[in-house]
């Protein structure tokens, strides 16, 4: 007996080991479901200057890149008196070691030479804690005139790869220039870079200007315009400054346009005795299609990126919502139902969300839903927000802003999709009405 | 006859452990995670590996890449002069209603109508023990960094760094002998997103979830029925260690020790109780102890040790939806090995945003552990090779 007792527990014994270890096989497994969600810390030296004749472009260069960054809201930057070593070689290989001491996650390195009227930038980005460089170095070149350009075109590579999307620094913004007060207000347009920088303006104050469009390929604007006294539509060859009137027939007003992707269609809205419906245009020849028959107002169309689909504003549910329809005919489908009233839809270039003005209670909010107008949020509150536009990337929104009473002054803001980082478009005088362009070539 | 049935006795309760346990005494189950996996093959992940690495610093880059930049330079002319235009007709008033034309006045919208009928009166208040949820937790509110756990903003002159640290003045640090020191304290955060549209809510006072109205009128009654309760249950609690007494007198001195851990037994404590009476028996065999499992508080202090650093702030929206599996090599000091990190898998998007996502996980990994994880160096067989899921879906609803 004993010894079977014995047998027993020494053949347990003799197991456990081998359960003990199966246990234990394999790598230990754990899962990560909580981050952070702050600014990517960054550090961009001074380029250096290969010439004397770059040396002011060399430092203000990395200070365009530094404010893109910073500006979109994912990245912070590191001051540089707080840099360990100095960075005084583009060729010379990267002491990571005192980038990680001051947290430095993302390091941009770059160097100018000027040559004649030409110059030439080489600059790289590392994976700091990584220990390894962020794609390839490059080399891009430009008169000295296009310097932003080329820092903007340089932000956009390291946006791009830190993000995993597009960048939209190197593009334009064409919007309603303001000045004057309330009552004698001068409008007139003007396009500008993405950051306020290099405004300059394509008509003079004389007659009202409003709601210009880019167009897909950013050659052209297209915008309502009172200079026959009614609206009308005009296109303007952005390069050239040179314009014509689109809408034809005496007495009808058309306003709100729109291009289509394709570059080649408009959609717009039309007043016939007193009813407002939607119609396309193709401007080459004129020929007008209507797309909308009914007794209320439609008006605001915008297409999805695709160009299948119109979103599109319309009170015949009583208040003003939106509504999509096909680009072929068909019954509109709404697609907002909270309280108030919706307005100014635009599709995201991406084609996943739509912008749109709400108001409600009051007050003016910029907010996004999903195509089918689900997942709405809003992403702004003030006396009057409207008319937003999306960025080429589709992670930005940039808007009209209000303030109130008689020295009430339109501005530009703009805010990430998920709300984060509202802040003011730098502009000289006050702007409403904002399009943004493409990404340029 | 009695050291007989001794063993067996003791045989049948070390089966009895051992089948309440766990049966093969797994300190926990394995993990059995049912995912997707996509698998790349060695010569794919090898190109990836080039991509990243191709480029030679000490070199001159290579072939310039010519933009476009001097070619479409800036096509915008200079600014157009002032044409003649026509003599100016103002604009006359146009009654169509033009939306995108003129912003319509931010006339207070027609209020929804005021419910007529009242709601009746609560009845005499009560004191409830599970507050109803309120709309906006007094933690949200916006800040720029967003974390699983809100932190107050500190004080405007405190350094901001992870480890809080009281400031030592000089002098007092003389008088103390202590080393003078700044102030430090965690960035301020909030532990979801706010925008301005919900920051300019008025906080609601009522809660979203309202209680039940009672069936009921409150009455005295029941006051007095639910006073004895707790002595109902503490009566019919005390009753069982009253029992417990009894039988003790008899085997006073041993069952009691035995019995002083058990009561309150956690998994994790047993596993690691039986983890360290197993270890002793696998020493013999294993050339490398393999020591007791991991506890599951410190895998805890290992995840949240990681988390601190997963910043997904600056990732797309799509590598917000992709989950990544990050295999790595740790130290016996606990600091990972950069070389030996390499994504296992990864679910929920494309290659380019796995690679996005990888990326963060691996920074975050590195940026924690540089200085080493805090694990327990006894088990350094059970953490040094670890597979880190890194799955953002909490994240992209903040």
């Amino acid at each position: 007996m004993r010894n079977a007792v014995a047998t027993l527990l020494l053949g347990l014994a003799a197991l456990l080991p081998a359960a003990a270890v199966k246990a234990q096989d394999g790598p230990l497994r754990i899962e990560i479901t909580d981050g952070v969600i702050e600014p990517l810390p960054f550090a961009v030296p001074n380029f250096i200057a290969e010439t004397p004749a770059a040396q002011q472009l060399a430092a203000e260069m990395s200070r365009v890149i530094a404010a893109d960054l910073v500006g979109s809201g994912l990245f912070r930057e590191i001051p540089q008196v707080a840099y360990i070593s100095p960075y005084t070689n583009f060729d010379a290989s990267v002491n990571f070691t005192d980038w990680k001491a001051i947290n430095a996650q993302a390091l941009i390195t770059g160097a100018i030479s000027q040559s004649g009227d030409r110059i030439t930038v080489r600059f790289r980005a590392y994976d700091v804690f990584a220990g390894q460089e962020l794609g390839s170095g490059l080399q891009l070149s430009g008169t000295p005139d296009g310097w932003r350009r080329i820092a903007h075109k340089m932000a956009d590579t390291i946006y791009s790869r830190l993000t995993g999307e597009g960048g939209y620094f190197d593009s334009r913004v064409v919007y309603v220039s303001e000045t004057g007060p309330k009552n004698d207000r001068k409008k007139r347009l003007a396009i500008m870079d993405y950051d306020g920088a290099n405004v300059q303006y394509l008509t003079n104050s004389e007659s009202i200007v409003l709601a210009p469009r880019f167009s897909p390929t950013g050659d052209r604007v297209l915008y309502t315009s009172y200079e026959s006294g009614f609206p009308q539509i005009q296109v303007l060859d952005v390069g050239r400054v040179q314009r014509r009137v689109l809408s034809s027939g005496s007495g009808t007003m058309t306003f709100a346009p729109r291009f289509a992707p394709n570059g080649q269609t408009i959609v717009y809205s039309q007043t016939d005795g007193g009813n407002t419906d939607l119609f396309a245009m193709d401007i080459n020849n004129g020929q007008a299609q209507r797309l909308t028959s009914a007794p209320s107002i439609e008006t605001a169309p915008s297409f999805s990126p695709d160009g299948s689909q119109i979103v599109f504003e319309s009170d015949r549910s009583g208040a003003s919502q939106l509504y999509v329809m096909s680009v072929g005919g068909g019954e509109p489908r709404r697609i907002s139902f909270g309280q108030g009233r919706y307005g100014t839809p635009v599709w995201s270039p991406r084609g996943d969300y739509i912008a749109f003005t709400k108001q409600n209670a009051g007050r003016f909010h910029i907010g996004v839903m999903r195509t089918d107008g689900s997942e709405e949020r809003l992403l702004t509150a003030s006396f009057l927000d409207e008319g937003p536009t999306w960025a080429p990337n589709g992670r930005v929104i940039m808007f009209t802003r209000e303030t109130q009473g008689a020295s009430g002054q339109a501005r530009l803001y703009s805010v990430d999709i998920s709300g984060r980082n509202l802040k003011p478009v730098k502009t000289p005088d006050g702007a409403s009405d904002p399009s943004w362009g493409p990404l340029q070539n | 006859m009695q050291t007989g049935t001794k063993i067996s006795a003791a045989g049948h309760g070390l089966l009895i452990t051992w089948a309440l346990v766990g049966g093969w005494f797994q300190a926990e189950p394995l993990p059995i995670e049912s995912q997707d996996v996509s698998i790349i093959s060695l010569e794919e992940y090898e190109r990836l590996s080039e991509q990243r690495a191709a480029p030679v610093v000490t070199e001159v880059p290579a072939a310039p890449v010519e933009p476009p930049v001097t070619e479409t330079a800036p096509t915008i002319p200079e600014r157009p002069q002032p044409r003649p235009e026509p003599v100016p007709t103002p604009p006359e008033p146009v009654d169509v209603p033009v939306a995108e034309a003129e912003p319509e006045p931010p006339a207070p919208e027609p209020e929804p109508e005021i419910p007529t009928t009242v709601p009746e009166a609560p009845e005499t208040p009560q004191v409830v023990s599970e507050l109803p949820r309120t709309a906006e937790p007094e933690t949200a509110r916006p800040s720029d960094r967003v974390a699983p756990e809100p932190v107050e903003a500190p004080e405007p002159d405190t350094t901001i760094d992870d480890v809080v640290r009281e400031e030592v003045a000089p002098d007092a640090g003389a008088e103390a002998n202590l080393p003078v020191q700044e102030a430090t304290a965690p960035e301020a955060a909030s532990d979801r997103i706010v925008t301005e549209a919900e920051a300019q809510e008025k906080e609601p006072t009522a809660p979203l979830v309202a209680s039940r109205p009672k069936t009921r009128p409150q009455r005295p009654v029941p006051q007095e029925t639910e006073a004895p309760k707790p002595e109902v249950e503490t009566a019919a609690a005390t009753p069982e260690p009253a029992r417990e007494p009894e039988p003790e007198p008899a085997p006073v001195e041993k069952p009691a020790p035995e019995a002083e851990p058990t009561p309150e037994v956690e998994s994790s404590a047993v596993n690691d109780a039986l983890a360290e009476a197993l270890a002793g028996g696998g020493e013999v065999e294993a050339p490398e102890p393999s020591g007791p499992p991991m506890t599951s508080g410190e895998k805890d202090g290992l995840r949240v040790a990681v988390s601190k650093c997963w910043n997904v702030g600056s990732l797309s929206s799509e590598a917000l939806q992709t989950t990544v599996v990050v295999a790595v090599s740790l130290s016996r000091e606990g600091v990972p090995d950069a070389g030996s990190m390499r994504m296992m898998s990864s679910s929920g998007g494309s290659a380019e945003s796995a690679k996005q996502a990888y990326e963060a996980a691996r920074r975050a990994i590195i940026r924690c552990g540089s200085t080493g994880f805090d694990l327990p160096a006894d088990k350094y067989a059970q953490w040094r090779d670890i597979e880190m899921t890194f799955n953002p879906e909490g994240m992209r609803i903040r």
